[in-house]
């Protein structure tokens, strides 16, 4: 993976030596709580409703065992021994206490991570394909584009006070696995007629309270202009974005009031006035960061007796290989998905003893990579089929073997109101509800491939939009109440889901769920998923089917 | 009946006033059922910079056993996260725990009257 050079520790450390002055003026009442804020919040330390609450910036969800050890090491020293992993591939932990915020961001500094732009108006964490250089439908490694966004990105002076938060995915493979659609900006690769890369570039996707999916603004953008072209793009919306209105200030609000050809004649109009050669990246630079992401893999059979054998032998083993594991570019390799998502656990909870459990298995059997995915799991990307019996029990006695990737108990929950300032309701009690109606691996593949997305608020980290079932935590006269759409979808089919109906209480939704699930399951055609259906059906059975009791 | 709470500082700790100190336990909040004395507490309680962050008052309510916070998201505050029975004040147990996590009902997503009265 990318290594820090000698600029880019002493950026890290000098910014964590900066902080703990700072904090130091605050507990000594030399600056304000409102003076305060903004620079803790610059260093990804929020205030929440127990407690501090920090966010790790992991970028593009790349993690060595060093890293995950150090974010182990943390989550016991300081926080309660586990952390939380987030959809947008970070890890907050919720215990954290002022006066040690200061030696956790020296601690982190020591192993090349930081928490700046976990925050504020800036552009954020880049995400990236979580499958990035082991899968099989890759046309390139999109890490080396997310990590020359995040080298330009970091600290940006003309764009560290943008109007709102900026997200940035990047993807390079045919399928996405990054939900691009719902980012502000989404980079697509493809190879353009001479076999040039370039990018199809979307803007103004997002969620929260106004959902939208991006259009695209440029069919192909050559590769090597990327820089330029994203900083076109941001001019464009420093200029004209809603200052004046938190709730219009992201650029899905501006693409959608200009229209994305308008705004795409601004963007091209901006780019023609600027400077290509002095903003892009040379292609030396790209090369060296290119050269950091090549992974060391050997030529190896395409199959292994030893996964064919024990996968006869043994039911839970076919069911992890089916479920958890990916194809990989090279022959003999797996990608496996490692599942944070036992039933009744809180979805994307890892305690300290699992992350080094991960973390060593990654230095032993993946290249030394563990990724993190935005759907709240971490992966393995690159580990040889005959070790795979292996990580499997290693995994399992760790209890992160749950065979559930994509499936209805694989549920995205936001922290909800058991921890947010922000929140309106309990995202996670919700999610294991749900998930322990389908603890039985049996059933939840009898159901096959569900999305259930759930946020505690109308901010919507957990995706619920795009959920094949989104749920949506809502104060309703004084009360938790869920409101429930279908057909989400954050993918190639990307689509917002639509209303079920009147929102539910919180002992009912559980229950709802299982019901649309009976109904999928007794209208299902051969071949489809539960959207599949949705799609087909229309909501008319499946409201018919949680609504009942009310007629 | 209100009480006034904020975040410690140094931790971030939920904590209530009670004539002039910050306790960690809702059940030994000073409970205050005059406006003015509230409202001065309120004030004072926001010049201790380097002690409290953002004090502010909420409405409590008389639930079976005792006074409880009248809003859902301070039952939470004073309780924990509630997928982690172990973590945050439940955790020491006693019967003003058990009070508060057997309160339901007239939940509002904020307990912060100035935040309501601006609703």
């Amino acid at each position: 993976m990318y290594r820090y050079d000698a600029i880019d520790k002493d950026f890290v450390a000098d910014r964590a030596a900066e902080f703990r002055e700072q904090v130091a003026r605050r507990m000594a009442g030399e600056i304000t709580e409102d003076q305060f804020k903004p620079i803790r919040l610059m260093n990804g330390l929020y205030l929440q409703l127990h407690a501090y609450m920090l966010r790790i910036a992991i970028p593009y969800g790349t993690l060595n065992s060093a890293k995950l050890r150090r974010l182990a090491h943390i989550a016991r020293t300081y926080d309660k021994g586990y952390g939380h992993f987030t959809t947008r591939t970070n890890l907050q932990l919720h215990w954290i206490k002022l006066k040690d915020a200061p030696q956790i961001l020296d601690e982190l500094a020591e192993v090349g991570m930081h928490a700046m732009q976990t925050s504020g108006n800036c552009i954020r964490n880049v995400t990236a394909d979580p499958y990035a250089g082991a899968a099989a439908d890759e046309l390139d490694d999109p890490r080396v584009w997310a990590e020359l966004i995040r080298q330009w990105s970091t600290v940006h002076p003309e764009f560290s006070f943008l109007p709102r938060k900026f997200k940035i995915a990047v993807t390079a493979a045919a399928k996405d696995r990054t939900a691009l659609r719902i980012y502000d900006i989404g980079l697509h690769l493809r190879h353009g007629r001479e076999g040039e890369p370039g990018f199809e570039v979307r803007v103004g996707g997002g969620l929260g309270r106004t959902p939208h999916l991006s259009p695209t603004i440029r069919e192909f953008l050559p590769a090597r202009h990327l820089l330029s072209y994203l900083e076109a793009i941001l001019r464009v919306y420093n200029r004209h974005g809603r200052r004046d209105n938190i709730w219009k200030a992201r650029i899905k609000i501006l693409v959608a009031s200009l229209g994305a050809e308008e705004f795409a004649r601004q963007v091209e109009e901006e780019w023609a006035k600027s400077n290509p050669a002095r903003i892009d990246a040379p292609e030396a630079e790209v090369a060296r960061i290119r050269a950091s992401f090549a992974a060391q893999l050997e030529t190896l059979p395409p199959r292994s007796e030893a996964v064919e054998a024990l996968m006869a032998a043994d039911p839970s083993f076919a069911r992890f290989v089916k479920h958890n594991t990916h194809p990989h570019k090279q022959p003999g390799y797996a990608i496996v998905d490692v599942s944070l998502k036992v039933p009744g656990q809180t979805p994307g909870d890892m305690t300290d003893v699992q992350m080094e459990t991960a973390a060593d298995l990654a230095e032993r059997y993946s290249q030394d990579e563990i990724r993190v995915n935005y759907t709240q799991n971490l992966i393995l990307p690159h580990v040889k089929l005959d070790d795979l019996p292996e990580v499997w029990r290693a995994l399992d006695a760790a209890g992160l073997a749950t065979p559930n990737i994509d499936l209805v108990s694989d549920i995205i929950a936001c922290p909800g109101l058991d921890y947010c300032a922000l929140a309106n309701a309990r995202a996670i009690p919700v999610a294991q509800h749900i998930a322990e109606r389908f603890a039985d691996p049996a059933r939840a593949e009898a159901v096959g491939e569900l999305k259930i997305k759930i946020s505690g608020c109308i901010n919507a980290c957990g995706h619920h939009h795009v959920g094949h079932i989104g749920i949506l935590g809502v104060d309703k006269k004084g009360e938790e109440f869920y409101q429930i759409t279908l057909g989400g979808s954050g993918e190639d089919d990307a689509a917002l889901g639509s209303m079920l109906g009147p929102a539910l209480p919180a002992n009912k939704v559980a229950e709802a769920v299982e019901q649309m699930v009976e109904v999928y399951l007794r209208q299902r055609k051969e071949g489809e998923r539960f959207l599949d259906t949705f799609r087909r059906t229309g909501v008319a059975p499946f409201k018919e089917a949680v609504y009942a009791d009310a007629h | 009946m209100r009480a006034l709470t904020g975040s410690r500082l140094a931790d971030g700790e939920a904590v209530f006033w009670n004539a002039g100190r910050w306790v960690e336990r809702f059940a030994q909040a000073e409970l205050f059922d005059d406006v003015a004395a509230a409202e001065a507490a309120e004030a004072d309680a926001k010049a201790q910079l380097t002690i409290v962050v953002d004090p502010y008052l909420i409405d409590v309510v008389e639930s079976g056993e005792g006074w409880v916070p009248l809003s859902y998201r301070e039952r939470v505050r004073a309780l924990g996260p509630t997928n982690h029975p172990q973590h945050g004040k439940q955790a020491e147990g006693g019967a003003d725990i058990e009070a508060l996590a057997q309160a339901s009902g007239a939940a509002r997503s904020t307990g912060r009257l100035s935040l309501i009265k601006r609703k």
